[in-house]
């Protein structure tokens, strides 16, 4: 596949401080990457720079094949938080987006119009944007970031301020989106990236701690392991105790961590039929998103 | 100018929906009229409300129709530019604060188009309420007071224009360049301060941006001194291109203190 933006050694320096550091990773065409990583990770900086809004310290952006100064022109972006000019009405709005990316002025209404039917605004597209609501303002942040049909459309935070349905709305529409554009987005939860993203790129401290598909990044931290529900506190105690492997206990459950896919199941089982403990269930499990989100960023370098 | 019809179609349509575009070209009018109505009607107020007791004389002075307009200058030249310098010091400054600005700056505009739309709308807001201000003083002064040669008026209005666009400018400049409350701070300075001290201290020269408001009144009474009021006025002028450049330069500088 055609790699359409590369990164190289991008470095954001404030005073001492390095807010981004020495990134490099590569987008391919019609994929969608998510930069995840908690608070001040550098994921805005990033995008900032990607967009033009903030002149790199170091590094080169690579676009398309070319060294470029300038990529307004190929990207659309959505801000964390869209401020529109509370003054103009939704088309009023996107129409001069359209306008001013270039769009031909005798189309940009039209395309105007059809962008907002796509993002569900059609019904308040005459209303001014200083009514709106959170979500409605992410659309039309989403509508004005589209209308001009970017190659690479940079989105910082789409959905973390929408509530389950506007998130769930949002998703929707960039799934439909990825099929043409390629797409750079920033979110700190996990389960926003995990249906519709190819890449994950994990920041931490501006600097790049993990990298790779859904896949690729559960198997290496998925940390199988046995959770055993026994009756009582008490009885989850005695297991870890007569336990021929590492165990560890939380109320009444106790956890033994698989190492290369050992001990298999039917040992354990065989240890717990032997030892006349009180069982209710016995599962193998895998660590949760969110686990996994935290293992990344605190993973020692 | 690319971009430039769109960017003005949206300082149009900002400056008239929040009715800057009203109360602007108001506040002009009122200065202009009042003027000539007060001080014409000024002997016959204190008459009826003043409480003078019988047979008070008060010398009032004869205005000549020049002297009435040149008040209203003054009156402009101060409560005016208050207006100007602290209703526009936000016109650049508080679009990146807010972060509107962030939609324009990830788009190819030109930052000279951007700039050349706020000087445009700037100027037809600013420099068509004075003309209208003006335009019904001279009205009421000529109904009043007796009529203005038509020609020394003509040449009074250009003059003091080429001011205006020296404020506008020096307002423009400042907001590309300065947060909000800097920029009211810098262009009152330059704007309000500096004529103060120009009227204080310029008797040791007579080339400024600051005395072409005093060099317009000159040119309406007919005794104007060519020579430093044409420098005057090619100083200004240069200084209104560099300042306009300067604000270019400073949008195009200043984009990453916008609020993202």
């Amino acid at each position: 596949m055609k790699t359409l933006l590369h990164m190289q050694g991008l470095t954001k320096q404030y005073g001492k401080e390095k807010a981004v550091d020495d990134l490099t990773f590569s987008l391919l065409k019609n994929t969608s990457t998510a930069l995840i990583g908690p608070n001040g990770a550098g994921k805005t900086t990033t995008l900032s720079m990607l967009a033009g809004l903030l002149k790199q310290t170091n590094g080169t952006i690579v676009f398309d094949g070319e060294v470029t100064e300038d990529i307004r022109k190929v990207i659309g972006f959505l801000p964390q938080y869209p401020k529109f000019y509370s003054w103009l009405t939704a088309l009023e709005f996107t129409e001069m987006a359209a306008k001013l990316s270039g769009v031909d002025h005798k189309i940009a209404k039209q395309e105007a119009v059809k962008t907002l039917e796509f993002v569900g605004l059609s019904d308040v597209k005459n209303k001014k944007t200083g009514t709106f609501s959170g979500g409605m303002k992410q659309r039309l942040g989403l509508a004005q970031a589209i209308v001009h049909k970017p190659a690479l459309l940079l989105l910082d935070e789409p959905v973390s301020a929408l509530d389950p349905i506007g998130r769930r709305e949002i998703m929707n529409l960039l799934k439909e989106l990825q099929e043409t554009t390629t797409i750079l987005y920033s979110t700190h939860i996990l389960n926003d990236a995990e249906e519709m993203t190819d890449q994950l790129v994990f920041l931490r401290k501006g600097k790049l701690v993990e990298q790779g598909s859904m896949q690729q990044v559960r198997e290496k931290y998925a940390n199988p392991m046995y959770k055993i529900y026994f009756i009582s506190t008490e009885e989850a105690a005695k297991f870890v105790e007569i336990s021929p492997w590492p165990a560890r206990q939380e109320d009444s459950i106790a956890f033994i961590h698989l190492e290369e896919e050992k001990p298999v199941m039917n040992e354990v089982l065989r240890v717990l039929a032997d030892s006349q403990l009180s069982l209710l269930k016995v599962e193998r499990a895998t660590a949760s998103l969110e686990e996994i989100f935290l293992q990344v960023v605190n993973k020692d370098e | 100018m690319n971009n430039f019809s769109v960017l003005f179609q949206k300082e149009w349509r900002e400056n008239l929906r929040n009715f800057k575009i009203l109360w602007i070209p108001l506040v002009f009018l009122l200065f202009g009229i009042t003027e000539p109505l007060t001080n014409y009607y000024l002997p016959q107020i204190l008459n009826a409300v003043g409480n003078m007791p019988e047979g008070t004389v008060f010398p009032f002075p004869e205005f000549t129709p020049e002297q009435i307009v040149m008040a209203t200058v003054s009156q402009y030249q101060f409560i005016g530019m208050l207006v100007i310098t602290l209703g526009f010091a936000g016109i650049i400054s508080r679009e990146r604060k807010n972060g509107n600005a962030t939609f324009l700056y990830v788009r190819p505009i030109s930052y000279a188009s951007y700039v050349y739309s706020k000087f445009s709308m700037m100027c037809i807001l600013v420099i068509g309420s004075v003309i209208l201000g003006l335009l019904a003083n001279l009205y009421y002064t000529n109904v009043l007071f007796g009529p203005v040669d038509a020609g020394a008026f003509v040449g009074f209005l250009g003059t003091y224009i080429v001011w205006l666009l020296f404020v506008v400018s020096v307002v423009l400049f400042s907001s590309a360049a300065f947060s909000t409350a800097i920029a009211s701070v810098v262009s009152l300075a330059l704007v309000l301060f500096f004529q103060f001290i120009d009227a204080l201290l310029g008797a040791y020269w007579t080339i400024s941006p600051w005395k072409i408001p005093m060099y317009a009144g000159y040119v309406l009474s007919g005794s104007v001194d060519k020579t430093p009021f044409t420098w005057s006025l090619i100083i200004t002028l240069l200084l209104v291109v560099l300042l306009i450049f300067g604000a270019v330069y400073f949008a195009k500088r200043n984009i990453s203190k916008t609020k993202i």
